[in-house]
């Protein structure tokens, strides 16, 4: 097993070069220079930006700034915000844990619903419940995720209107008077501001996750052994719950590797449509302000992610299907 | 050999075994006929394709079916969020029937919340809806080359028709979501083209050659996927300055989408080359002689054909949508053009709260969810028309 972890990471190495020197070129490519704000500040002596454009070897080529950031990585130096004007790794923490909030609910909502439902689906084929599951989910595969989240805050908005109470809040991640909050309500603050959101991302994907659930459960459930259990006299919950399903899951546990690297980059445009202050407002902040830094900083963590998800599905999928060997 | 031998033995048989109770000979059906024959038979795709075809030719004909310019506001009346026009089809005095008219609408501020409203002139005259009028205001080209004026609907001054409202300009909204529907249809099958061009030239290099070309390509796919879309596409549209003309902006996204989307497509027509290769009749030609040319096109393209048709029609929606919300954003398409998602982006201004006084701002969504879904059916019922296992 060993071998083959190390066998993967070093073939992972190559692609974090690659894409942080890919992310680099672009970043440092598009018009505009993040130092063009701070010559324009009076208040910035002209030594700063020497000092700065040393720093980060900003009056070199592209790729010799890359080997500087790269050394600064091996440092734990992610260089610095310019919009911030404190370092990366300081800036960064915050929105990840914010997008995580989200990311994390929606996961675990997602598998709470989306395997049910394909379960009954697959065991009910056909029936009203099925077909009703099955419109409502192509209805919801049509939906761009920042539109749906706009008619529920259209609808939140309307039930306030019409009640005078919020159903859920439906912007911001805290209150106004949290900081005046006990640990324990802040905790219930944030997580009364994610349900929406949360909700949102949810219904969308549940959509795509039930319809292969449902198409994993009607394949095994048409196998011989299925048939075999059948007809030996198992009860057909055993026959559903410990022979069918046990195999239909698989897929799903291999990709919660893969639900890493969407923890940082987060929720995308849920986020942006319900001022969530996670990854994605904050990549869009970095951008339109040259803030390279920031960018680079967040794409290296995804792809660090990325990277041990991917192992880490390799090694979930190994775990659960014991025909899998790596040697 | 033994082909030849068979069909020689079962050759004087077949045309009798043939013949049916009416004596007529069994035609077979060519590969298309089959697929159209399934595709018929799968309801949702059908009906998908007409949406698509629908609104595929309102977007051609966008300047015709609007009663208004693209861009066109009044200067002297202003038209801020004005509701949608309310059309009446009997006198409300007489309750007689009448041919559809509007009354003309008249702006009021509230003084203390600096609410708009807009209160129809009821005691004014009506204003019949007049079809096929000449607007020398909003002129526009077809195709090229049919110039015109005439619209297919439309109503006197001073009164407005606005079937979905108007927007924060005072715009039609009900024009420029044809005029939208252009850009975001348009961009769809562009991008997905862009991608595929890409993905069959890469990937069929990477399949045919192997060796280094192979593993060069396949380590930049892998990196391009290895980095979030999301970042990618938000970094790239850096390039296209605040400045720039919006039509090359909006090449410039079409080309960005089409960058991004080539990698699945060129790892999966790689491996399906790589099975092709090994393939017999790719083994005779190769043995027969036959140039690289003739058996990538002749040989190995057909095959993969059925795949490309389906996967195109499953990856369009997903252009449709991303576009969308890069507009959405402020990233995508820009003014004066529109597309779906530029029009969405509207709700945002002066705050979120204020659009529940406008929801008609969010129609433009609702075409996007008709669009996405419209593909999505049709490219549902392609995947199982071309699939034999799923033969109905």
């Amino acid at each position: 097993m060993l071998p083959f972890i190390i066998r993967r990471l070093l073939n992972l190495i190559p692609v974090f070069f690659g894409a942080t020197i890919l992310v680099f070129i672009i970043v440092q490519a598009a018009p505009g220079d993040f130092l063009d704000s701070k010559r324009l500040d009076p208040r910035t002596k002209p030594e700063e930006i020497h000092r700065l454009e040393r720093r980060f070897g900003l009056d070199k080529p592209v790729l010799v700034q890359y080997g500087y950031w790269v050394a600064n990585l091996v440092h734990g130096d992610l260089g610095l915000s310019f919009a911030y004007d404190r370092p990366v790794s300081e800036v960064i923490p915050r929105p990840i844990k914010n997008s995580m909030v989200i990311v994390i609910g929606n996961v675990i909502l997602l598998y709470l619903i989306a395997i049910p439902v394909g379960v009954y689906g697959a065991t009910r084929q056909y029936s009203l419940g099925d077909k009703i599951v099955s419109i409502t989910s192509y209805f919801f595969l049509g939906f761009p995720s920042f539109f749906l989240g706009l008619i529920v805050i259209y609808l939140l908005l309307q039930f306030k209107f019409a009640t005078g109470t919020f159903l859920l809040p439906v912007a911001n991640m805290t209150s106004g008077n949290f900081d005046t909050m006990t640990p324990w309500q802040q905790f219930w603050d944030i997580a009364w501001h994610a349900v929406a959101p949360t909700l949102t991302l949810t219904i969308i994907q549940v959509a795509s996750f039930a319809r292969f659930m449902r198409a994993q459960m009607l394949e095994f459930l048409g196998q011989d052994y299925i048939r075999t259990a059948r007809s030996k006299g198992l009860s057909e919950r055993t026959v559903v719950y410990k022979h069918a399903l046990r195999n239909a899951v698989t897929p799903f546990i291999a990709t919660i590797g893969g639900v890493l690297p969407s923890l940082v980059s987060g929720a995308g445009f849920v986020e942006i449509v319900f001022n969530w202050p996670g990854i994605t407002p904050m990549v869009l902040s970095a951008i339109n302000s040259q803030d390279i830094y920031v960018f680079t900083g967040l794409t290296a963590i995804t792809l660090v992610l990325l990277i041990f998800g991917n192992i880490i599905s390799d090694l979930l999928l190994a775990l659960v299907d014991p025909r899998i060997r790596y040697s | 050999m033994p082909e030849s031998v068979s069909t020689k033995a079962s050759a004087p048989v077949t045309p009798k075994q043939n013949l049916g109770v009416t004596g007529e000979m069994a035609r077979s059906e060519s590969q298309m006929q089959v697929v159209w024959a399934q595709f018929r038979k799968h309801q949702l795709a059908v009906f998908g394709g007409f949406v698509l075809l629908v609104l595929y030719i309102g977007a051609i004909f966008a300047p015709f079916i609007s009663p208004y310019g693209i861009s066109e506001y009044s200067t002297t009346s202003i038209t801020k969020y004005h509701p949608p026009t309310h059309v009446y089809f009997r006198d409300p005095a007489t309750g007689v029937l009448s041919l559809p008219y509007v009354y003309s609408t008249k702006r009021d501020v509230d003084l203390t919340s600096f609410e708009t409203t807009f209160k129809e002139d009821r005691g004014g005259p009506h204003y019949p809806i007049r079809f096929f009028v000449h607007r020398p205001d909003a002129p526009y080209t077809l195709f090229g080359f049919i110039k015109s004026n005439i619209h297919l609907f439309g109503v006197d001054d001073p009164a407005h028709i606005y079937v979905g409202g108007a927007d924060g300009y005072g715009r039609d909204l009900y024009t420029r979501i044809w005029f939208g529907a252009q850009i975001s249809l348009t961009i769809g099958i562009v991008s997905a083209s862009l991608a595929f061009f890409f993905g069959l030239l890469f990937g069929g290099m990477a399949g045919y050659y192997s060796g280094w070309v192979d593993n060069v390509l396949m380590r930049f796919v892998e990196i391009l996927s290895a980095i979030p879309d999301i970042f990618l596409l938000i970094a790239l549209t850096a390039f296209l300055p605040q400045n720039m003309n919006p039509i090359f902006v909006f090449y410039g996204i079409v080309f960005l989408l089409g960058l991004l989307g080539w990698g699945g497509i060129a790892r999966t027509v790689r491996s399906q080359i790589l099975a092709l290769r090994e393939v017999d009749y790719v083994q005779a030609a190769t043995a027969l002689g036959a140039p690289e040319s003739r058996i990538i096109l002749r040989h190995m393209l057909p095959s993969t054909a059925s795949y490309l048709i389906v996967s195109a029609s499953l990856a369009i929606p997903g252009y449709i949508l991303t576009e969308s919300a890069l507009s959405f954003i402020g990233r995508g398409i820009r003014e004066p053009y529109s597309s779906w998602g530029l029009m969405l982006n509207d709700v945002t201004q002066s705050g979120f709260a204020s659009f529940t006084s406008r929801p008609w701002v969010l129609i433009p969504g609702f075409f996007i969810v008709l669009a996405i879904l419209s593909w999505n059916f049709l490219g549902d019922g392609l995947r199982d028309a071309f699939d034999p296992k799923k033969r109905r």
